[in-house]
């Protein structure tokens, strides 16, 4: 994996690659933690009765 | 011989598929109207609207053709979802097409088109996009079973004695184990619609983001392969083709500009993805979850694509046999070790239930919205709405397991996917650019562009398959070749489908008599 020469005949792809686990890794925690977040407010959101707009079903 | 053990990797998946089913049930309860059942009320955040996204475009299916692209065309097989990357950040950032599609407040693509061309190019439309939804999803069931047999390392179908039920349940293993994985899904599905939708797809964004991480890094790391080997077999069976996708000789630049069209138009009116967009609380929610989405699509395509490199730098070409797309899975049947397996095929069940989800839901919101809306007369019920809901996600269930699974696809994965996509994109994405920023569109133009969009690529096809000429092989052997791929070629083919469906808005639109009114310039 840190053989420069190598990494450096194929800067693109390793570089994409290395940006691909880092950032895949980094977002999976984060929407993770936020996600539940955001699952309790739009439940807590619907069941008070604020979810959907006036659009009638089946327009 | 795989490493799966039923001892340690069976609980793991067993654990996943419980936690699952309780979530998606367990938000029933919160199901009132129509536009929860659909849209889930329009309360959905960032964060949860990154992990349904991500969640949905990532099945089996998706895994099985991009480490396919990887073995076949090396790095360069990635190109797809880069470009894919590319079309929904600037989306994202820009609100093309996107942000007026958001703002009308509609609950599909097919309501927005008929508040500029009618009501007969809105039904046109919403059957277009079920056609090609429902005939695209049709092979995602037996691909994700073929991959999971693969995996798990269960016997090829045929090798028992059907007479006896052992004999039968041992041929029909992939049958019914999708049956009962398609069965799950579908009860939480109909129980809970978008919002059972966007809580397990959350689940399973979270598993499938582990599996994906985990199974990447250790091929990175391992000893056995490791980034040398991988460059290696790509340099010793692609070349530089392997590396760039303009020099490729099975890509070339048109097969970047076909990549390019597609992704956008699939950024801008794929069904399920748009879904996410219409289920934001509001325009920029909508916005921020492409953005933020967008580099996922080059992980998409890269990280199957470097199982699949794997699959080519380890196996030998005995082992691959001659279908390519079984590569990846017979790799990872011997490569990933036991405990990590039950992650892995739980994390692919994740990414695989999530896509069904959402799809049946999102096809039945089109057939209920918009091919039934002439049905409705007068405004039905919130209950009668829920159930006609219901019913129809039942339906497209059973026309899965009986189309997708019980019924054996003949040809090729990749092509019938192109087709079938192709279809419905070229149309759609020309009248939603023409709907939201072309006043002088209207519906004979949108007519003429659903007819040439659908037109040229089942006219491809057929050719394809009736005009062929018999001539001598490289080895003096006699061989049948199909003049319309070899003169012609599925991308100049896709590139000319969109460039004629637009060529179709715009005359169509230019020939019919000016007036006011809903089709008018001025609406």
């Amino acid at each position: 994996m840190f053989d420069i020469n190598i990494i450096a005949d194929h800067w693109f792809w390793w570089l994409t690659t290395a940006a691909c686990v880092v950032w895949y890794s980094t977002v999976t925690v984060y929407v993770a933690v936020r996600g539940v977040a955001d699952i309790k407010s739009m439940l807590k959101r619907l069941g008070a009765g604020h979810g959907g707009t006036a659009d009638a079903p089946g327009r | 011989m795989t490493h799966f053990s039923w001892y340690v990797d069976a609980p793991i998946v067993g654990l996943y598929l419980l936690a699952t089913m309780v979530a998606g049930i367990m938000v029933r309860k919160y199901v009132g109207k129509v536009e929860h059942f659909l849209i889930a009320g329009r309360e959905m955040n960032v964060y949860l609207g990154i992990a349904s996204l991500a969640a949905t475009e990532f099945g089996i299916v998706t895994c099985m053709y991009t480490a396919q692209n990887g073995f076949d065309k090396g790095f360069a097989g990635a190109t797809p979802g880069i470009l894919s990357a590319a079309a929904m950040l600037v989306v994202g950032l820009t609100g093309f097409c996107v942000r007026p599609l958001r703002d009308a407040g509609v609950m599909t693509i097919p309501e927005l088109f008929q508040k500029r061309f009618g009501p007969r190019i809105r039904w046109l439309a919403g059957v277009v996009i079920v056609l090609g939804g429902l005939l695209n999803m049709g092979v995602f069931l037996r691909t994700g079973g073929e991959f999971l047999l693969l995996v798990c390392g269960f016997p090829p179908q045929g090798a028992a004695d059907p007479g006896t039920l052992g004999g039968f349940l041992g041929v029909h293993t992939l049958e019914i184990a999708m049956t009962v994985l398609l069965l799950t899904v579908a009860v939480y599905t109909i129980l809970g619609g978008m919002l059972s939708v966007l809580v397990t797809d959350f689940l399973q964004f979270v598993v499938m983001s582990i599996g994906l991480i985990a199974v990447t890094v250790l091929i990175l790391a391992s000893p056995d392969i490791g980034w040398g080997r991988l460059v290696a077999a790509v340099e010793e069976h692609h070349g530089a083709g392997g590396f760039n996708p303009f020099v490729h000789p099975q890509m070339g630049w048109q097969y970047v500009a076909f990549n390019a069209l597609l992704n956008l138009a699939a950024v801008l009116t794929w069904q399920t993805t748009i879904q996410r967009l219409l289920a934001a609380k509001d325009t920029r929610t909508g916005m921020r979850v492409y953005s933020r989405t967008s580099f996922f699509f080059v992980c998409r395509f890269l990280i199957p694509g470097i199982w699949g490199i794997a699959a080519l730098a380890t196996l030998a070409p005995a082992a691959v046999g001659g279908n390519t797309l079984h590569a990846m899975p017979k790799f990872l049947g011997t490569f990933v070790p036991v405990g990590l397996m039950g992650i892995l095929l739980a994390a692919m069940l994740a990414a695989d239930m999530s896509t069904d989800s959402s799809y049946m839901l999102t096809w039945g919101s089109v057939i209920y919205n918009d091919i039934l809306a002439p049905f409705r007369k007068t405004p039905w019920s919130e209950k009668k709405g829920l159930f006609w809901n219901r019913t129809i996600v039942a339906l497209i269930g059973l026309f899965l397991l009986v189309y997708g699974l019980w019924y054996p696809l003949k040809g090729d994965l990749w092509t019938y996917l192109g087709v079938t996509g192709t279809i419905y994109l070229a149309s759609m994405s020309v009248l939603l650019v023409a709907c939201c920023y072309w006043k002088r569109a209207n519906s004979w133009g949108a007519a003429a562009a659903i007819i040439f969009g659908a037109a040229i690529p089942v006219a491809y096809l057929v050719l394809e398959q009736v005009w062929k000429v018999e001539a001598i092989g490289a080895a003096g052997q006699a061989v049948t070749r199909s003049v319309i791929r070899e003169t012609i070629g599925p991308y100049y083919s896709g590139i000319a489908t969109y460039a004629i469906a637009a060529a179709g808005m715009v005359v169509g639109s230019l020939l019919k008599p000016r007036r006011a009114g809903p089709e008018g310039p001025a609406a």
